[in-house]
């Protein structure tokens, strides 16, 4: 029992036995500099979970994301550069915003089903989002299984340029800045809804004293403006347009974890896969692993690895004006988005935890508990074919730190 | 296609159903209760990672869910 309690987090489904309050919180770090771009991302949270009696836990928190940096705002390829070699066809512009997302739920338990219902509303100058998440979970057989069924639906409004009557896709133009974007009347500014369906059904199964297994199955319906509006590519020669993708897309996703305890090395591995197709036709695959000891009593450090390869959109294209395939046109949609382009990545990370767990009295005459967690992680990105007009993104390196820190009381 | 399909549906019926042949007593636990065979090891950690990089792949989501098989939590 006694390491049990320092598992149990703001998302467990069950209170530990003294505990009544636990305060989370996490600070992330993100940064990337690209060639011609730069993106960096500081992301503080903070959640309280309070449990008053057994069966009830109620839960709030907040979380922010503070961007700030360079993007691509006008995507073009090798083909269109190779005609106009005088021109930088490329252009960048900055992005500064914030993210405030507030958040509150409840977990309700009843013998070995624990139910889970939260909202979270998000906000930003051009974007707005309300979230409602729902899940129900319980155990079998003497709690050596666990199953889990979750949905989620999003209901978004993201800011656009308002564009001409009678203009067409080819023909709209990128929206400038987040000036004015909601709670004005401003005749050239508009908003697209975006609605997200989500369901999630895992199976987590204990099958000997070292060896447990998860299988996740992942559905998503999107539907709705799934664009960037700030983005434009060039089309032909002289024609712009504002990226435009379709408006719906269907993705699912399979997940099979395995995590199995070395008892002659104390050293605990976990191993994941995960497979991913949607109606955009990117395909991906996925590989991690994760080994973890402990250096001392409740101090722990962990070496992590993740692999990641994806196809691209069907509708991608480094050039939309020409040259021989996979450049050209792809029909009726377009993006600059080097996500929905064919790449791979390769992440190496270190994390580091320590867990107190007094075993008499309080520390510090308040706390049952107490953790922290630091992490340290470097990706490599490598684009198979996005250019900036021509030129490959060689660099594209992010790195990620992390802290947290979870006090139960 | 179709068979890959019921392939699937097959493996996600008879899985847990198999399941019931296998018990870890409670006696047992000890190592899967432990913190260090969380499926994420440090689910805040892993949901900073994977916030950080949801934003940077087309194909975000749907790794798994935290906890473990262990009945502890």
């Amino acid at each position: 029992m006694g390491p049990c309690v320092l598992a149990v987090s703001l998302f467990a489904s069950a209170p530990a036995r003294a505990q009544v309050a636990v305060l989370d919180t996490a600070h992330t770090f993100y940064h990337e500099a690209p060639t011609r771009t730069n993106m960096t991302v500081y992301t503080p949270g903070v959640d309280l979970a309070v449990t008053p009696a057994p069966w009830v836990t109620i839960r709030g928190g907040y979380e922010a994301d503070i961007v700030s940096g360079a993007s691509v705002s006008v995507k073009a390829g090798r083909a269109y550069q190779a005609v106009n070699p005088g021109a930088d066809v490329i252009s960048t512009a900055s992005v500064n915003d914030v993210r405030h997302a507030p958040r509150g739920g409840i977990v309700l338990r009843k013998g070995d089903v624990a139910y889970t219902a939260q909202y979270t509303y998000g906000t930003e100058h051009d974007y707005k989002s309300h979230s409602i998440f729902v899940s129900a979970k319980t155990e079998a057989y003497e709690h050596d299984t666990q199953f889990e069924l979750s949905y989620a639906r999003n209901f978004d409004l993201v800011c656009d340029r308002t564009q001409a009557v009678n203009d067409r896709p080819p023909r709209f133009r990128a929206l400038e800045d987040s000036k004015a974007c909601f709670g004005t009347s401003d005749p050239l500014r508009t908003r697209h809804t975006l609605s997200i369906d989500g369901l999630q059904a895992a199976w987590t199964q204990a099958w000997t004293p070292e060896l447990a297994t998860q299988l996740a199955y992942t559905a998503q319906l999107i539907e709705g403006f799934q664009s960037s509006p700030y983005r434009s590519v060039i089309l032909a020669q002289g024609l712009k347009a504002q990226e435009h993708h379709p408006e719906n897309r269907a993705r699912q996703s399979v997940a099979i974890r395995l995590n199995y305890y070395i008892r002659p090395i104390k050293v605990a591995v976990r191993i994941g896969a995960r497979v991913y197709r949607d109606t955009w036709d990117i395909t991906s695959g996925t590989g991690d692993i994760e080994v973890e000891k402990y250096l001392f009593e409740g101090f722990r450090v962990a070496a992590r690895g993740r692999y990641y390869k994806q196809t691209g959109a069907s509708f991608w294209s480094d050039d939309y004006t020409g040259g021989d395939p996979p450049l050209g046109p792809k029909g009726q949609y377009w993006t600059g988005d080097r996500e929905l382009s064919p790449f791979s990545s390769i992440g190496l990370g270190l994390r580091l935890t320590y867990g107190i767990q007094p075993a008499k009295g309080r520390l510090l005459g308040l706390m049952t508990g107490l953790k922290l967690g630091a992490a340290a992680d470097a990706i490599q990105f490598s684009y198979d074919e996005y250019t900036l007009g021509g030129v490959p993104i060689t660099n594209a390196r992010a790195y990620v730190l992390g802290a947290n820190v979870s006090a139960s009381f | 296609m179709r068979t890959n399909h019921l392939s699937l549906l097959a493996a996600l019926l008879l899985g847990p159903a198999l399941a019931s042949c296998v018990t870890v007593k409670p006696q047992q636990r000890a190592v899967l209760a432990d913190p260090i065979m969380q499926f994420e090891g440090d689910p805040q950690s892993a949901a900073q990672l994977r916030h950080a990089i949801d934003n940077r792949e087309g194909s975000y989501g749907g790794g798994g869910v935290s906890g473990g098989g262990c009945g502890c939590n």
